[in-house]
């Protein structure tokens, strides 16, 4: 896959993804989105970016919700129409991307089955990108095995699933290590996918995937403070694809509190900055947003460079955050919340 | 000059609108559709404006008739369009619109759920029929096989007693009890749905599955599915209740099935006259529906006009001013000075209308520096033509409008393209029929997207057919066959000919009469073998001729707009060195193939110099010594030649630089001076105390000052130096463009 063949295949669909690139809502918008005060006034704004009349068939009380499924709805189609357009490898490297919704899909789903939901009413939360056909009989297994052995094995999650298997039963800590493990099987075996595409493919997709292991392994290290979680248990969750990886994982194995972690990310510069700026302070960002304002950093880089496939990474990404920054302000306004209003992370 | 030639004046009015006339006032306004209006809350967010509430309750009118429209057309109800025109109801009779809509939305959704209803249960009818008929056969063949082996025991039984091993095979299927589910799945998940039957189940299922022929229809979304009967054999209580699971998962409809022969026959009996009750009442809900829809339909296209009439309406109100005492609505608006009287007159009615006095809509004329927006009125016959320009680009305001010569030259250039009298002949009668069935056409109101190019070029395609046939005429090319009308004027005698293999030689000295064909082109050239050489070069001079007039008549265009705009600068360094530079070049050229054309004769052709190879050894300044001893095409052509090219060259800095260099002194010694100056307008238009300074004027005339400084900025803006530079290279490559182009023809 080089440039001077790449538009052959690819060139219809890069130059879509630019177009669609440039509809993601400007900071401009969102100064006028947070002058909002009602949920209606928010759609009559938002009708003047690309999302246009999206919302113009939904019966007037708008609710937060409905605004959600209806930006994730757009950004469905648009996704679904560059895969059908698709050809190898374009076409794995985006099925690659729902894998990430799979997980979170069968995560969910198991969650909800041991709280005794029923699946009819845990469907309509699952994110339709990562949607499949066996999904919703997930609910027969009652142990790992009998997830892996009815259900995933049709999958293409089925090679991540293997490190899992056992013959326990599902409970809460499990979900959680199941999440994990799948999400580091899955972020390694992207990772050495794109490897394979070669050139700015992968030079991108290498350190944007190693942010991501590493905001995972950081992530998880924080969340395991006071849970049963052994230090033994934590490492084989960290992905190794990462910056911190072999160095900075053993750090993080050892590390007790917080005030560990920070020390050692102050061996990496680029989460330095994020640990120093972030704090638990109302005023402060916390550590979450500024991940979020990295990884936004981190694809609008995406699309300086020509011929890879980075940019439909980027672009599903930012969409994601840009329905996170509508949500977020839709919850603010609706709830009348106006001082957290400017708690989105601006992408352009 | 005709009303064409240059766009119309247009005037910048101040409206001032009572609040309760000012409805009526705008749909008077918007029927006249004269006037454009102009926003004066750009930096007001659309949610803020004032009449957001009324634009909303539109919106939210809009989607209801969309939903009823939508129904409409699924069910293949033809919206009755009469192409009436209804004016924008009043204010008050939104509410009534309101309700009317509310309910009817409200009707259509109620039979909405019970059709849908009555038809999930009409789908789960059928699903038990298919099932009930598919296991049937399957159950006939088994009972058949155990049958004809049991008959097989009996016979044999009585002759030998060795058949235990038979016996207790046979036994089985009575001593061991399978369990079975029944159910309907769509076929499409079939493969993956049996699939994790077999793995949960670790192979221990047997399942029997045979696909119903007819596609179902889905209750919810309307779609035709392709769906299964499934047959799934188990055995144990904990395998039934993880096939039940799979089957919810899959969204398999699972159905009692009985287990004798009997009750199945008995349960298909039932089944199938509940079915027949049910049709009739489906087909009662859509008879029902049926007719709500039709009524619907009839007057749907003028409830949604008028919807969008008032939402317009508001719409253009949200652009207006509100003065402080909230009575009255002020706003701005562009207006052809023409159509002044008409616009004050439809003012009236609407006042009069919303019965409020006829002062109470005001339209006062206001002097501007800001560029009006350029409007041509234009009729059935020009509206196409403007068309075709206003695709390359709008002309700015008063500048010479290049359709009315476009209405003669499209045609006409399109015609030498054309170039054939019979198919031009026919694309005339397209286009006279077109003209003289206008109005009845209009009236059918085809809406496909071809046809309205069509039509709405029928006057265009009209001349071309016409334009056509001329040229066809003068080609001599009608059907691709000539048409030897007035005598050819080469006589084909042998005694004269040379004769080549299958070829004959005619000779233009010895084989014409002398005297040309009357008009056009020979038809003997139509069947010479050298017709394409002959006509090509022909007609390449041809074209460039007119395509040389053309550039010329363009820029003799920009020469009367810099004149009527009073910019001597640029007649002087843009008009004339354009001028030389391309009468240096194609004028000379034109010249020359006139030249040639007169100055030589079928007996010196030898000697005719190609004008081609010529041009370019102008540029190459090359002039080889005679080697043919043919003498060059005029005394002192080297000369002449090196002349014209000198002054060519000596165009390009002139037309590029000259311009921006005089703008940017200018601007430099007059900055203080146009200051002062600018400031004495703004004094002016103000106009309300003259003695004071701008900062105490009043709250009113210092907005209008404020906005008068907005428009000096921009016009200055406008002036930077870079712009001059730009739009300067930006003319010169429109005159080099077709010159380029030109030369690529020679």
């Amino acid at each position: 896959m080089n440039s001077l063949n790449f538009n052959i295949d690819f060139g219809y669909l890069e130059g879509l993804v630019r177009g669609f690139k440039s509809g993601i809502v400007k900071q401009a918008d969102y100064l006028n989105l947070m002058q909002c005060e009602t949920l209606d006034d928010l759609k009559l704004h938002l009708q003047s970016t690309d999302y246009g009349n999206f919302l113009s068939n939904e019966p007037s009380p708008l609710q937060v919700s409905i605004i959600d499924d209806k930006i994730r709805e757009k950004l469905v189609i648009e996704f679904e129409h560059m895969r059908t357009q698709s050809v190898v490898p374009l076409s794995t490297f985006l099925d690659y991307i729902t894998y990430g919704y799979m997980i979170d899909n069968i995560v969910l789903l198991i969650t909800g089955t041991l709280h005794q939901h029923t699946i009819s009413e845990l469907i309509p939360k699952c994110h339709p990108l990562g949607s499949f056909e066996q999904m919703e009989a997930l609910s027969i297994a009652s142990t790992l095995l009998e997830l892996y052995n009815a259900v995933l094995v049709d999958t293409p999650l089925a090679p991540y699933f293997i490190d899992c298997i056992s013959e326990q039963d599902i409970d809460e800590l499990n979900i959680e290590i199941i999440r994990n493990t799948l999400y580091r099987a899955y972020l390694e075996d992207f990772y050495k996918f794109c490897q394979t595409l070669g050139s700015t493919t992968a030079d991108y997709m290498s350190e944007v995937l190693a942010f991501e292991a590493d905001r995972r392994a950081i992530t998880i290290t924080i969340n395991s403070f006071g849970t049963e979680l052994t230090k033994d248990d934590r490492a084989t969750l960290f992905p190794r694809c990462g910056k911190l990886f072999p160095e900075g994982h053993s750090a993080l194995v050892r590390a007790d509190d917080y005030e560990h972690v920070r020390a050692v990310a102050e061996f990496y510069s680029e989460y330095r900055i994020l640990f120093e700026e972030s704090g638990n302070n109302p005023t402060e960002k916390t550590l979450e947003d500024k991940f979020f304002e990295h990884e936004v950093m981190l694809m609008k880089k995406a699309f300086l460079e020509q011929f890879h496939f980075g940019i439909f990474y980027a672009y599903v990404k930012l969409k994601e955050q840009e329905n996170r920054n509508i949500v977020w302000i839709a919850e603010c306004v609706a709830q009348r919340h106006q001082t957290r209003i400017d708690g989105y992370i601006p992408i352009f | 000059m005709g009303s064409l030639y240059r766009s119309e004046p247009v005037a910048l009015c101040q409206l001032f609108l009572q609040s309760e006339a000012s409805y009526s006032c705008l749909s008077e306004l918007g029927e006249l559709g004269m006037v454009q209006l102009k926003d004066l809350n750009v930096t007001v967010s659309a949610f803020q404006r004032k009449f957001v509430t009324e634009v909303r309750r539109c919106e939210e009118m809009e989607r209801k008739l969309r939903f009823l429209e939508k129904e409409i057309r699924e069910d293949d109800i033809v919206i009755l369009d009469t192409g009436d025109n209804p004016e924008a109801p009043a204010p008050r009779e939104m509410t009534d619109l309101e309700l009317m809509f509310e309910r009817l939305v409200k009707e259509v959704r109620d039979l909405n759920t019970s059709a849908e209803a009555l038809k999930q249960n009409f789908l789960d009818l059928t699903q038990l029929k298919h099932i009930l008929r598919k296991t049937h056969s399957f159950f006939d063949e088994v009972d058949r096989h155990y049958d004809s082996a049991l008959i097989d025991l009996q016979a044999e039984g009585t002759e030998s007693v060795n058949l235990l091993a038979d016996d207790s095979l046979l036994v089985t299927p009575h001593t061991i009890r399978f369990e079975f589910v029944a159910g309907v799945v769509e076929r499409q998940h079939l493969s993956a749905f049996e699939r994790m039957l077999w793995r949960i189940s670790m192979g221990n299922v047997l399942i029997k599955q045979v696909d119903i022929e007819t596609p179902l229809e889905d209750p919810i979304t309307g779609n035709s599915v392709l769906k299964s009967v499934f047959l799934i054999f188990f055995q144990g209580e904990q395998l039934k209740a993880k096939v039940k699971k799979v089957c919810a998962g899959f969204h398999a409809t699972i159905y009692p099935c009985p287990e004798t022969k009997a009750q199945r026959r008995e349960m298909a009996m039932g089944v199938m006259t509940r079915i027949e009750d049910l049709n009739t009442v489906i087909t009662q809900t859509e008879v029902h529906r049926f007719a709500l829809l039709s009524s619907i339909a009839e007057s749907i296209r003028i409830w949604s006009i008028k919807v969008r009439k008032i939402k317009t309406i508001y719409h253009a109100m949200n652009w207006f001013n509100i003065d402080i005492t909230q009575k009255c609505l002020i706003g701005e608006c562009w207006c052809p000075v023409a159509q002044l009287e008409r616009i004050q007159r439809a003012l009236q009615r609407g006042a009069a209308k919303s019965g409020c006095s006829e002062s109470a809509a005001i339209l006062n004329r206001m002097d501007t520096r800001e560029q009006p927006p350029t409007y041509h009125s234009t009729n059935k016959f020009t509206s196409a033509f403007q068309g075709i320009v206003d695709s390359y680009g709008v002309a700015s305001y008063r500048e010479v409008n290049p359709a009315l010569f476009t209405i003669i030259s499209f045609p006409f250039l399109f015609s030498l393209m054309f170039g054939d009298a019979g198919h031009g002949f026919f694309m005339f009668l397209a286009g006279l029929l077109m003209v003289i069935f206008e109005n009845r056409l209009i009236r059918m109101r085809i809406t496909v997207d071809v046809w309205d190019i069509f039509f709405g070029g029928r006057y265009v395609i009209l001349l071309m057919g016409l334009f056509s046939i001329y040229a066809g005429f003068m080609y001599n090319d009608f059907f691709s066959k000539p048409l030897n009308i007035f005598g050819s004027s080469w006589s084909t005698d042998l005694k004269n000919m040379t004769v080549d293999g299958r070829y004959a030689s005619l000779s233009p000295i010895n084989n014409t009469n002398g005297v040309p064909y009357f008009a056009g082109i020979d038809p003997v050239w139509q069947m010479s073998s050298n017709k394409i050489t002959f006509l090509n070069s022909f007609k390449m001079k041809i074209s460039i001729i007119f395509g040389v007039t053309q550039m010329f008549f363009g820029v003799i265009l920009s020469f009367q707009n810099h004149r009527y705009f009073n910019e001597r600068i640029n007649i002087y360094c843009e008009f004339i060195p354009e001028m030389i530079f391309l009468f240096c070049i194609f004028g000379y050229l034109v010249i020359l193939i006139f030249y040639k054309w007169l100055a030589y004769d079928a007996s010196e052709a030898s000697c005719a110099p190609s004008l081609l190879i010529g041009l370019i050894n102008m540029f190459l300044m090359q002039y080889d010594t005679k080697e043919d001893g043919c003498p060059p095409l005029f005394k002192g052509q080297q000369a002449v030649q090196t002349c014209l090219l000198v002054l060519c060259i000596l165009c390009v800095p002139w037309l590029l630089l000259v311009k921006p260099l005089v703008k940017h002194y200018e601007r430099k010694r007059g900055l203080t001076y146009g200051a002062a100056r600018s400031g004495y307008v703004l004094m002016r238009n103000g106009d309300i105390e003259l003695q004071a300074s701008h900062s105490t004027l009043s709250i009113q005339s210092g907005d209008v000052l404020l906005q008068d400084q907005q428009r000096d900025e921009v016009v200055h803006h406008v002036d930077g130096d870079d712009e001059e530079c730009l739009s300067n290279a930006s003319e010169e490559t429109e005159v080099r463009m077709p010159c380029n182009a030109n030369t690529i023809l020679v």
